[in-house]
């Protein structure tokens, strides 16, 4: 039973087992499985163990017991916006009835797809924005607000209707925003960055050591001779530099507070400095570069297990990493060139990486990107990205 | 099924607004007796869940806090060596100093394992312990018992407890973890939600101020660089607050001004940045 939908996921990607799709199948002879609905919620619960894939599922469940299609097909791919302009307008069938131009009987006998597919080939009708108007649809038209409305044929409609079925609750894609291909949030940087951890022992000694506690009684004679130790904490030094310069890392700079807020509250001895496009002579702690510099060559004194993290675009004009007066601030122009300064930093802290927020696609189109990945490791700032960023900085050498 | 025989399936508790979906993954998760993982982001509701799944079963609820230096064996049992060693100096206590068993203490998973009757096991907040810990404390619920080594005694539960893992962390859990478990995440309350949760907690609220402080409340979880968003719980807590205000009127809401705002963001950054951007929409 089922076993093509099995293989559908597997082959789609999701990483189900075999083993948990025995487990379906108990449930199924549970009892507690009495239609389709109650398949989705089951086969969902037992079989995909991820939030990440919960999207994907929606998409193959409706794909498999609806026929809707497939996303890596041609198919139409419908704009959010036209399904949330979509969704308005079934909050009340009738007036959308009305809108497409045809009667609720018709409009009863479409399935979803039909239905979106019939909508989109109007939306290409249409050749100018129809606000306000009685036939067609506009941003402001005037729908009727009727909370909870159920399209009797189509689509479930907004609201927390309690009769929903489930290859419409699939089809709303309630999960996009935790799919694979979604953003970083706070929680993934966290959950990413906390493998980054040194344990050494630390703090006061308060754990007791039995067996050195036994040594040390039968020395005393069976005196109670009671040792203790100190308890393992996390000590490991980072060190977070950040490009906070050019316009060319704007669109970054939401991720890389995250990225930066996030740090911040996970790492005691966190550093961050600052600079503009590449590194010359300094860093700065401040933000705006102004106030504390730090030399770069000083971080040869500092302790070389140091993890040293670099946040930046990579991409600038080839003279200002290449040529030795290439710092477009005058006070910085010492005689090395910033590609020599990043080659002193990456010697200096064996544990370092580039963190590049630029879309990995987008790589091969800069060149100062792929001279800076010859230098450091260079990883895309994604979760996937971070994920191997933060195993390269865990290596043991 | 021995969950769905003592008392039904599971339908919700008084304090706790269940949705349609995740009773099934309850009923389901109790039937082929897995233990049911939760995730979602604070303040869905994944802890309060174990307590709505004790209450209305009426089953004993004993929850094990995972710590980031939590060992599997604290979970278990803990032989208190030092009051062994102790009693066997001074020898003046009524325990018998050379029965070791005597000085087993159960853990959380040891007393859901010995407890007289069916429990429900929490097991909060796992992603804090490491990867072995997990693996391990599975191991253990998969078979339902363990050995204490120091007696050499194999403890096997008398009951299968029921078992809800929650976990906040939006990373996978380990592959033979989650081969165990069952899945779930948890969403966010959408809006509507949140008024039926805010109700059950506050039945004699009126609809003005509901719906004002709601509406607010998503507003604020939008704002920018925020660290910790507030969650259900801050809510209920700042409603509370808002009616124990004589002064309080929602169409204060309505223009941007909020009392207590401190309630809603804990953080000191976070709590200067809602207020800096509060101003600025004003």
């Amino acid at each position: 039973m089922f076993v093509d939908f099995f293989y559908l996921l597997r082959d789609s990607g999701i990483p189900v087992t075999p083993t948990s799709f025995l487990k379906l199948h108990e449930a199924l002879k549970s009892g507690l499985v009495k239609g389709l609905d109650d398949f989705y919620s089951a086969a969902r619960t037992i079989l995909v163990k991820s939030e990440r894939y919960f999207d994907m599922y929606d998409q193959l469940f409706a794909h498999f017991f609806r026929g809707a299609e497939l996303p890596d097909f041609t198919g139409v791919e419908l704009e959010a916006t036209a399904r949330a302009l979509l969704e308005e307008w079934l909050k009340d069938p009738e007036a959308l009835a009305n809108a497409l131009g045809m009667t609720q009987e018709q409009l009863k006998s479409m399935s979803p797809d039909e239905l979106i597919k019939y909508f989109l080939d109007r939306l290409k009708e249409q050749t100018e924005a129809h606000h306000g108007g009685s036939r067609w649809i506009g941003t402001r038209g005037t729908s009727p607000v009727g909370h909870s409305g159920f399209h009797p044929g189509g689509m479930r409609v907004g609201g927390r209707s309690m009769n929903k079925s489930a290859v419409k609750v699939a089809m709303e894609r309630r999960y996009r925003d935790y799919s694979l291909e979604a953003p970083l949030t706070q929680a993934q940087i966290g959950e990413a960055l906390k493998r980054l951890r040194r344990l050494v022992p630390v703090g006061p000694k308060d754990r007791l050591n039995i067996d050195e506690t036994i040594r040390a009684t039968t020395k005393n004679a069976g005196e109670i001779e009671i040792v203790f130790d100190r308890s393992l904490r996390d000590r490991l030094k980072v060190i977070l530099m950040i490009d906070n310069g050019g316009w060319s890392m704007d669109p970054y700079v939401e991720i890389v507070q995250l990225l930066f807020n996030y740090a911040r509250a996970q790492f005691k001895d966190l550093k961050t400095f600052f600079f503009h496009n590449t590194i010359y002579d300094f860093v700065w702690e401040d933000p705006p570069r102004r106030y504390k510099a730090q030399r770069v060559q000083e971080f040869a004194t500092w302790d070389p297990e140091s993890r040293l993290i670099i946040v930046g675009d990579a991409s600038m004009a080839p003279y200002e990493l290449m040529a030795t007066d290439g710092s477009i601030h005058i006070e910085e122009r010492s005689g090395l060139p910033s590609i020599d300064r990043l080659n002193f930093l990456r010697q200096m802290f064996r544990h370092s990486v580039w963190l590049n927020p630029t879309p990995l696609h987008l790589w091969p189109v800069t060149r100062t990107i792929g001279v800076i990945a010859n230098i450091f490791p260079m990883f895309e700032l994604t979760l996937d990205g971070l994920d191997r960023a933060v195993a390269s900085l865990m290596q043991k050498n | 099924m021995s969950g769905l025989e003592n008392g039904g399936a599971f339908t919700g508790a008084a304090k706790y607004v269940l949705d349609e979906e995740l009773a099934k993954i309850v009923n389901i998760s109790m039937a082929l007796e897995m233990p049911l993982l939760l995730k979602g982001e604070p303040g869905t509701g994944k802890t309060m869940l174990a307590h709505a799944i004790a209450e209305s079963l009426q089953m004993p609820l004993i929850v094990l806090n995972v710590k980031s230096s939590l060992k599997l064996v604290d979970a278990l049992y803990q032989y208190d060596t030092l009051t062994r060693l102790n009693d066997s100096r001074f020898g003046d206590s009524s325990r018998d100093v050379s029965n070791i068993e005597e000085y087993i203490k159960m853990g959380k998973i040891g007393q859901a394992f010995v407890a007289e009757r069916k429990t429900v096991l929490l097991i909060d907040e796992i992603d804090k312990a490491d990867t072995d810990f997990q693996d391990d404390m599975l191991d253990v619920l998969d078979q339902m018992e363990f050995d204490i080594i120091e007696i050499d005694k194999t403890i096997k539960a008398r009951h299968r407890p029921v078992i809800i893992i929650t976990s906040n962390a939006k990373k996978d859990l380990s592959d033979p973890f989650l081969g165990r478990c069952n899945f779930h995440h948890i969403a966010f309350p959408d809006p509507d939600m949140m008024r039926r949760i805010v109700r059950v907690h506050f039945p004699d609220i009126d609809n003005e101020l509901l719906d004002s402080c709601v509406r607010t409340f998503y507003e604020l979880r939008e704002l920018h660089g925020i660290e910790k968003k507030p969650a259900t719980r801050e809510l209920i807590n700042w409603v509370r607050a808002l009616r124990l205000d004589p002064d309080f009127r929602p169409k204060e809401l309505v223009h941007g001004k909020i009392p207590f705002l401190g309630i809603l963001f804990k953080k000191s950054p976070d709590y200067q940045q809602a207020l800096q951007q509060i101003r600025r929409r004003r």
